[in-house]
């Protein structure tokens, strides 16, 4: 087996995604990095892709057919992604059901660069209590900062956190009322590097719009986010939906990016959490338990 | 109405956002999906603008392109007082067009640095960076200077102008493509004067600043 | 090799970089600071990040009293350093012991002055007078700062009064790892430079200047051209120097661990009546008719941080001990100063406070304790204060401010002279409200007309005198406000304590069960059995040595408590109310 600069072997063996399948152009070879390692991929017309190790015989932006590549890294294509493994990873990616409805909107909202761990950005991925101060007048307003009570567990039917019976406020909460009000949100953490999100949709109460960050970790300190989107909206353009969506993530990309040490810290007195932080806990906790230590400061034992 | 063909990330567009906001200007958006739908290349843009770049306004009819130029052509028409682009002060007007140049350069530099680091352009981001810590040396050095003689601003003016508009967003960005500001106390003193300017609006990379002191 | 000494002080920044409502992003040996100077003139070096999140405070906000973190808007107090509000919990007040690290900060030859464990004093410099010399523009190197101190040995300069010339000689005076002292001279004119090498981290230094004598007017930016032209050039050649070397690693700071109590979710640490605090009498005066005015200085140190409606035990000369409300609007954090009126049927507290104790008496105060706790996510807030009832409410009308939160302050009193402390209630503006003169009647009426419109997410804040407050809860629950929107805090407790029961008390974590006899408290009882709990007025007024009630039908005889709290139960004042119930199991 091919040695990896990552020696973390419960990352290696995780599912990882590479890009949004809707923004590869068909038959030309596309450079990556995953953990450190230059990867390669390419997909055809026809809905095949491969992932390899980077190849001088393939350099990027030349032809190339998929069928005659040896080598191939493992390989999956779910909600819009291609996604691979530098280890052993499990048949299936975590489910996302939502993503089978056929009325939603499945679109990337983009994939972006950010100069963060991949546990640093799930956290903030989690969190609440900043959308007053970072995401002022869309997602939260002063003086409405209270982060109230909700539920955490780690799911029994899978190895995964579960916040539920979250609720923040939030101004021009539907487009049929002025004021604002208390938004809904269910968190799901079901991969160290990925979070699912559902939130109350404007347009039809009985569901929920699906928002999922699945981040590439490039190294322990920069990663590149792919968000994708699955919502219910039938006026907006694309880009409009898309639009919104970057806005809020170039919102926390300075408070990512000036967050110290890049890497989380495990240990429990290496910051002061609160019981708005509940999830959070419960990730680092779970992170712990699973022995993750790259993109982690794992706590002295 | 001033049409804004516009790209939220984009700080240059967010220049003009700026302004207008300042002037107290009305404007609609055209959201152009810069990244990753690359529209500023498709056909429709192209059309508007041939180089292919954001922003772009239409005002009644007249399209513009180029940030710095519309800065020009926005505080022109729209600034009753006269004081963003001082048409009448000769010397004024050469030190602005010197730095809406200068601004030009923090683009080739520090926005080129963003785009490699968040949007994966194939830049040099090595010299980008380097690029842009030789300009942001050179400015910090002019902006002491100017507390020293009493001037708050970019130009020898009493108030701002177009010119400190231009350099704020990708100084103010420049994190974002791994360059530092902590070298640059008075960039940053200075970049909290801007945030202080009645009419300014935020983007999303941008925090707003505290109120001054009441005097 | 650079000497990584932490005991030795380093310039971190020039004065002229901390203008007011600015924070200054410093480093030193690899540590970041942020660093800001507060309106009142102290300034602050913090290490660079939240404890909440790590996120650099250099990025926050200076409101000139306090440091707020960009990322989840908690903030900082002045001095301390103490977080004094966490908006996600606006019920709750945060534990004290929520402290970020700060570092000793001096201002000497227009620099600020640093060090991670300082030794000693900020090195004088012979020639160097304070007040009379000149602040270079302080010059970033990318080299360590060994390589640019040996550099700075060749440097060459005008004296500053013949800036024009090119035949100064120029002697080294004194040299050392981080400074270097020259004398130029030509014909009449000398001036001594002293330059001061900022090891920012391994391969980064400042370099920051500072000459002798005063230049004025052209010829002092002529100076400072001079010499940001020449050491520009010499930071040319060292960096080009150093890049020929291979870049040391950057110096990798140890962060310090919070407390164990904090890595949990926050909990009040437990502690009785202790008078842990020295503190003198720094001013005293006429504050109002009847009401004295106490500014109260520590003898050594800092005061701890406090929270709007935080009050203080205060020690007694004559063995009493009482409670005053902090009145500081925030990040007034030198002193204490809290009101005392002089009471007609005084114990002798507010005797002893008004005519025994002095300026520069000493005086042993408790840490503040607040269990008077303001929200700030009220759409409106409303203060209505009797009276002294004016001082916490005094420091929360301050806190609300400051942050430009929307609330009145409603301000009952006799006459205009019994307005207390104007200097403070005069920066509120016109959201105080004096109400002068009024009768029983008419000060109904008007609470009627304060408390009308109720709405969601607005609160309202009572403290004055017992009858006051009935009145005013009364009327509130009239007109729609739930309890949960009305808080309150009463002087003292003057319901008649019935404490001829006697009954068992359970602690279900301490694993104990203990009898409480007539005439004794469940919270002496605990504490002849070694429970520590904390308490202060012990007469069912303050809330501090609340307990939980797990089990049992508790006998509330306190006036902390709202009548919702009373009812379910489940919370208990330790200090007068006992049980109904034969037994009481309680969360201790």
């Amino acid at each position: 087996m091919t040695k990896t600069r990552c020696t973390d072997q419960v990352i290696l063996d995780l599912w990882h995604p590479l890009a949004a399948l809707s923004e590869v152009a068909a038959g030309v070879v596309v450079d990556t990095v995953l953990l450190e390692e230059r990867l390669s991929f390419a997909i055809d017309g026809e809905g095949n892709a491969a992932v390899w190790r980077d190849r001088a015989d393939l350099a990027e932006g030349s032809p190339v057919d998929i069928a005659v590549i040896s080598g191939k890294l493992p390989l999956k294509l779910a909600y819009g992604y291609i996604w691979t493994s530098l280890g052993n990873p499990p048949a299936d990616l975590f489910p996302i059901p939502e993503f089978d409805e056929v009325d939603r909107r499945k679109l990337n909202a983009a994939t972006f660069g950010v100069n963060v761990s991949a546990p640093r950005a799930i956290e903030n991925f989690l969190d609440m209590g900043h959308f007053p101060y970072v995401h002022t007048d869309i997602l939260g307003a002063e003086p409405h900062t209270e982060v109230k009570e909700y539920d955490v567990e780690i799911s029994v039917d899978r190895d995964e956190i579960l916040a539920t019976r979250c609720r923040f406020f939030q101004p021009m909460a539907s487009t049929a009322s002025d004021g604002g009000a208390d938004v809904d949100y269910i968190y799901r953490v079901p991969h160290p590097y990925c979070s699912v999100l559902y939130k109350s949709s404007p347009l039809d109460e009985s569901r929920l719009d699906v928002i999922a960050v699945f981040l590439q970790p490039i190294d322990q300190e920069h990663v590149r986010a792919h968000m994708l989107l699955c919502v219910l909206d039938e006026d907006n353009e694309d880009k409009v939906i898309k639009r919104f969506q970057q806005t809020i993530f170039g919102q926390d990309k300075p408070i990512l990016e000036n967050q110290f040490p890049k890497r989380l810290p495990l240990d429990p007195r290496a910051e002061t959490p609160i019981r708005a932080d509940k999830s959070a806990i419960a990730y680092r906790r779970w992170l712990s338990q699973k022995g993750v230590t790259y993109g982690v400061i794992p706590a002295a034992t | 109405m001033i049409t804004l063909y516009d790209y939220e990330l984009s700080g240059n567009c967010y220049k003009l956002r700026l302004l207008m906001s300042m002037l107290g200007v009305d404007w609609k958006t055209v959201p152009v999906d810069f990244y990753p739908g690359r529209e500023h290349k498709s056909d429709w843009f192209l059309r508007i603008n041939p180089l292919g770049q954001l922003p772009v306004i239409d005002d009644d009819g007249l399209i513009l392109r180029d940030a710095q130029a519309i800065l020009v052509y926005l505080a022109s028409k729209y600034d009753a007082a006269g004081t963003w682009y001082p048409r009448d002060n000769p010397a004024l007007l050469g030190e602005v067009s010197q730095w809406l140049a200068f601004a030009d350069g923090i683009t080739a530099t520090a926005s080129a640095a963003r785009l490699h680091d968040a949007l994966f352009y194939d830049f040099d981001v090595e010299a980008a960076r380097t690029g842009a810590h030789r300009l942001f040396r050179i400015l910090d050095e002019h902006l002491w200077f100017g507390e020293q003689e009493g001037r708050d601003w970019i130009c020898s003016a009493s108030h701002p102008t177009i010119a400190d508009i231009a350099c704020f967003p990708y100084i103010m960005l420049s994190e974002e493509g791994g360059i530092s500001r902590q070298d640059y106390p008075a960039i940053r003193r200075w970049c909290d004067r801007v945030k202080r300017i009645k009419g300014f609006t935020v983007m999303s990379g941008v925090f707003p600043a505290g109120p001054a002191k009441a005097a | 090799m650079l000497d990584l000494a932490k005991s030795r002080w380093h310039p971190i920044a020039a004065a002229h970089d901390l203008p007011l409502r600015h924070v200054f992003h410093g480093q030193l040996l690899g540590r970041e600071f942020a660093v800001w100077r507060a309106d009142d003139g102290y300034v602050n070096i913090w290490e660079n990040r939240c404890l909440h999140r790590g996120v650099r405070l250099s990025i926050g906000i200076n409101d000139g009293r306090e440091l707020k973190c960009q990322y989840h808007g908690w903030r900082y107090s002045n001095r301390t350093a103490g977080c004094t509000y966490i908006p996600a919990h606006p019920a709750d007040a945060p534990a004290r012991t929520i402290t970020n690290r700060t570092f000793a900060a001096i201002e000497r030859y227009g620099l600020v002055w640093s060090a991670e464990e300082p030794q000693g004093e900020v090195p004088e410099v012979a020639g160097l007078a304070e007040g009379r010399l000149l602040a270079l523009r302080g010059i970033p190197v990318n080299a360590p700062a060994d390589v640019v101190a040996a550099r700075l040995k060749g440097y060459r300069f005008q004296p500053s009064g013949r800036i024009d010339g090119s035949a100064a000689k120029v002697a080294v005076e004194a040299a050392s790892t981080f400074s270097v002292v020259l004398r130029s001279s030509e014909a009449d004119a000398t001036t001594l430079a002293v330059f001061f090498v900022q090891p920012v981290d391994s391969n980064r230094s400042v370099i920051r200047g500072v000459l002798d004598g005063q230049v004025e007017g052209a010829a002092r930016l002529a100076v400072l051209r001079h010499h940001n032209e020449l050491l520009s050039r010499l930071r040319l050649a060292v960096e080009a120097e150093a890049a020929r070397e291979p870049a040391p690693a950057p110096l990798e700071p140890v962060i310090e661990r919070v407390s164990p109590e904090l890595a949990e979710m926050p909990e009040e640490s437990k502690h009785g009546r202790k008078a842990t605090i020295r503190v003198e009498v720094a001013r005293k005066w006429l504050a109002a008719d009847g009401i004295a005015g106490f500014e109260l200085r520590p003898i050594k140190g800092l005061l701890p941080t406090f929270q709007p409606g935080a009050h203080i035990d205060v020690h007694l000369p004559n063995g009493l001990i009482r409670q005053y409300s902090i009145t500081n609007g925030p990040g007034e954090s030198d002193s204490y100063v809290i009101g005392v009126k002089l009471e007609r049927d005084s114990k002798g507290g507010s005797t002893c406070l008004h005519e025994t104790v002095r300026e520069g008496d000493v005086l042993a105060i408790s840490e503040p304790r607040n269990n008077f706790p303001l929200r700030r996510d009220s759409v409106k807030t409303i203060f209505i204060a009797g009276g002294i009832g004016i001082t916490p409410l005094l420091a929360m009308a301050q806190a609300l401010n400051n942050q430009n939160l929307v609330h009145e302050l409603h301000y009952f009193a006799q006459n205009e002279a019994q307005l207390a402390f104007p200097e403070k209630t005069s920066t509120l503006g016109a959201s105080l409200k004096p109400h002068l003169g009024l009768s029983p009647d008419q000060t109904g009426a008007k609470l009627r007309e304060i408390l009308s419109g109720y709405g969601p997410d607005k609160h309202v804040y009572l403290c004055g005198p017992g009858p006051m407050l009935e009145a005013a809860r009364h009327i509130a629950a009239e007109m729609g406000w739930p309890e949960t929107a009305v808080h309150f805090e009463y002087f003292k407790n003057t319901n008649v304590i019935d404490d001829s029961t006697s009954f068992e008390v359970a602690l279900a974590r301490s694993c104990m069960t203990l009898t409480v006899p007539a005439g004794k408290t469940i919270l002496e009882v605990m504490r002849d059995a070694g429970i520590d709990m904390p308490s202060s007025c012990e007469q069912g007024a303050c809330g501090t040595c609340l307990a939980t009630v797990i089990e049992g039908e508790p006998d509330h005889q306190d006036v902390y408590l709202n009548d919702a709290e009373r009812k379910s139960g489940t919370k208990i004042m330790t200090c007068v109310s006992r049980a109904k119930s034969a037994r009481l199991v309680l969360d201790l």
